[in-house]
């Protein structure tokens, strides 16, 4: 990993004002944990509320690929944008090591806000109820904002609008059309993460299922992150200074 | 085969374009040790040119190679070259010092932090080093763009109208520092619109309009390419009439018009019109009051160039 552009990614992101939303955005599931825990009917699961509700939907679903598609466009978009990117594509530096660096630091901000977030939402919540459930979705986080800080880096890199595109594909595609077309789960970053929770736990349906089983949802999930991985650092050497990028 | 060393710069039938729009023509040139000016109007293809000299734009056609290697998709390049772009953008949140200290860590130097307070000397910014380059000038933010530039001590440099912002007194240091660069058998190009600028600094000129080559070489010759020129000036003075019918008699002069009742006056060269109009003047018993060049603007005289 190259570290003078890991620091320096680390910085553009602390600087930024919309690294505060973030954080804040991060905290609500928090809150809403502490709200159920306080305020739930009697009759409520609260299994199938964490996992259902709280983990596998808000985290999962909502704030999950925002968080990280603030991270990977606040890493990458903007320093193309303003073009202060030649400073770093104008040197040694293979281009491959500056794809790795910032996704590797975009990637860790996410995971560093998220996995606690999880744990301490879910732990709220469960109440007695199966651990796994929390622990699954934590490490199932972790993994699914590499793979969703992978492709809104690729994103960052080769489009100027990689903040709509990455809201079109997390709420347009993974959230309103996945319902309507169950083979969209195959394309779905949000159903390889609750995939690679289930393989900690065993809920039945009417409690929590993900759509995808765990081994199809890792493989998958591996798969997109390799291939966009690779298709980021193929962009970026062919990356042209004055590109709409 | 030639034994000769590689040129330090040299374009091949370079052309780029985009979509239609051709932005560079099958430009072919070599630049060798010394300062190099790259002299074009605004929009005439300098910054493309230098984009792809620095490996940042793919020739749509043809080869740039920087060294004897190719500059596109060539990371290795920038071991021995160095870039300072037009854009005024700098990491704000970085200081000075941090920032030409993150262009010496780049390129993995091994003391970065002597490195860098070596090149931020060069340019004089050690005042103001400690301070984010969010803060800096214009003409600062130049000056410690040149330094990171330099950090790594390069043999090619390749600027993008590097004096944009730098008062007067800096731009003098930065050309001494230009120079004595040259001198130490570096490579530098620079593009610039200015004419001033360039016969201040540029051995060599690269005169680049509407994104073909127009001309080079010495820039004394490409100067006088310039100045004898045919030009035309509108001439008020006393008795326009009178002075047009002594200035029939005046071999310089090679035509004269009446347009919208003023006196339109055609040279075939700049310096023997200057001693033909007041000599006609004077022996015509006519006052002079205003001698005023049409066409004196950088994109005609580049316009003249290229039609030749």
């Amino acid at each position: 990993m190259n570290f003078p552009v890991a620091r320096l990614t680390a910085r553009m992101l602390l600087g930024q004002r919309r690294t505060l939303l973030v954080v804040l955005l991060a905290l609500l599931p928090v809150g809403i944990a502490l709200l159920f825990r306080l305020a739930a009917p009697a009759d409520a699961d609260p299994e199938r509320f964490t996992a259902r509700t709280l983990l596998g939907g808000m985290l999962t679903g909502t704030i999950l690929p925002l968080v990280s598609l603030v991270f990977a466009t606040g890493a990458f978009g903007q320093d193309i944008e303003d073009g202060t990117a030649v400073y770093l594509l104008a040197t040694p530096v293979p281009r491959r090591d500056i794809v790795v660096a910032r996704v590797a630091v975009a990637w860790l901000a996410a995971a560093a806000l998220l996995v606690p977030a999880a744990l301490t939402a879910g732990a709220i919540a469960i109440q007695g109820g199966d651990p796994g459930i929390v622990a699954g979705f934590a490490a199932a986080i972790a993994a699914g904002s590499l793979v969703y800080t992978i492709v809104f880096t690729w994103l960052s890199i080769a489009t100027s609008r990689a903040l709509v595109a990455g809201l079109l594909y997390a709420f347009l595609w993974e959230g309103a059309l996945s319902g309507l077309f169950s083979g969209i789960r195959f394309l779905s970053i949000r159903q390889y993460t609750a995939g690679i929770a289930g393989t900690f736990f065993d809920l039945p349906a009417s409690v929590y299922q993900p759509r995808l089983d765990p081994l199809p949802a890792l493989v998958l999930a591996a798969a997109v992150g390799a291939v966009f991985l690779l298709l980021a650092v193929r962009r970026l050497e062919r990356w042209e200074t004055g590109e709409a990028a | 085969m030639s034994d000769s060393p590689a040129p330090a710069i040299e374009l091949r039938a370079v052309s780029r374009w985009y979509g239609n729009v051709v932005a560079v023509n099958d430009v072919s040139f070599e630049v060798g040790p010394g300062i190099t000016g790259l002299l074009g109007p605004n929009g005439a293809g300098k910054s493309t040119i230098l984009h792809m000299m620095a490996g940042l734009l793919r020739p749509s056609a043809g080869e740039v190679r920087i060294l004897g290697q190719p500059a596109w998709r060539n990371p290795a390049i920038y071991r021995s070259v160095g870039l300072v772009p037009e854009r005024e953008a700098v990491y704000g949140f970085l200081s000075g010092r941090e920032f030409v200290e993150l262009a010496a860590r780049l390129h993995r130097l091994p003391d970065p932090a002597r490195a860098a307070a070596r090149a931020i000397d060069l340019v004089e910014m050690g005042s103001a080093a400690s301070r984010p380059c969010g803060g800096y000038s214009k003409g600062m933010k130049q000056r410690i763009k040149i330094a990171a530039a330099l950090v790594h001590d390069p043999q090619v440099l390749v600027l993008d109208e590097p004096f944009n912002g730098a008062d007067p007194r800096q731009r003098l240091h930065l050309m001494d520092l230009f120079r004595s660069m040259a001198a130490e058998g570096r490579t530098i190009l620079y593009s610039s619109h200015i004419l001033e600028e360039v016969e201040r600094i540029a051995d060599t000129v690269l005169v680049i309009v509407a994104g073909r080559l127009a001309a080079s070489g010495d820039y004394r010759s490409i100067r006088a390419l310039m100045t004898d020129r045919p030009h035309t000036f509108i001439v008020r003075s006393s008795n326009d009439r009178a002075l047009a019918a002594r200035l029939l008699d005046e071999p310089a002069i090679h035509g004269l018009a009446f347009e919208d009742g003023r006196l339109e006056v055609r040279a075939r060269e700049l310096l023997a019109a200057a001693r033909a109009l007041p000599a006609a003047a004077r022996a015509a018993g006519v006052t002079l009051y205003e001698v005023r060049p049409t066409d004196e603007s950088l994109e005609s005289v580049f316009s003249y160039l290229v039609r030749r």
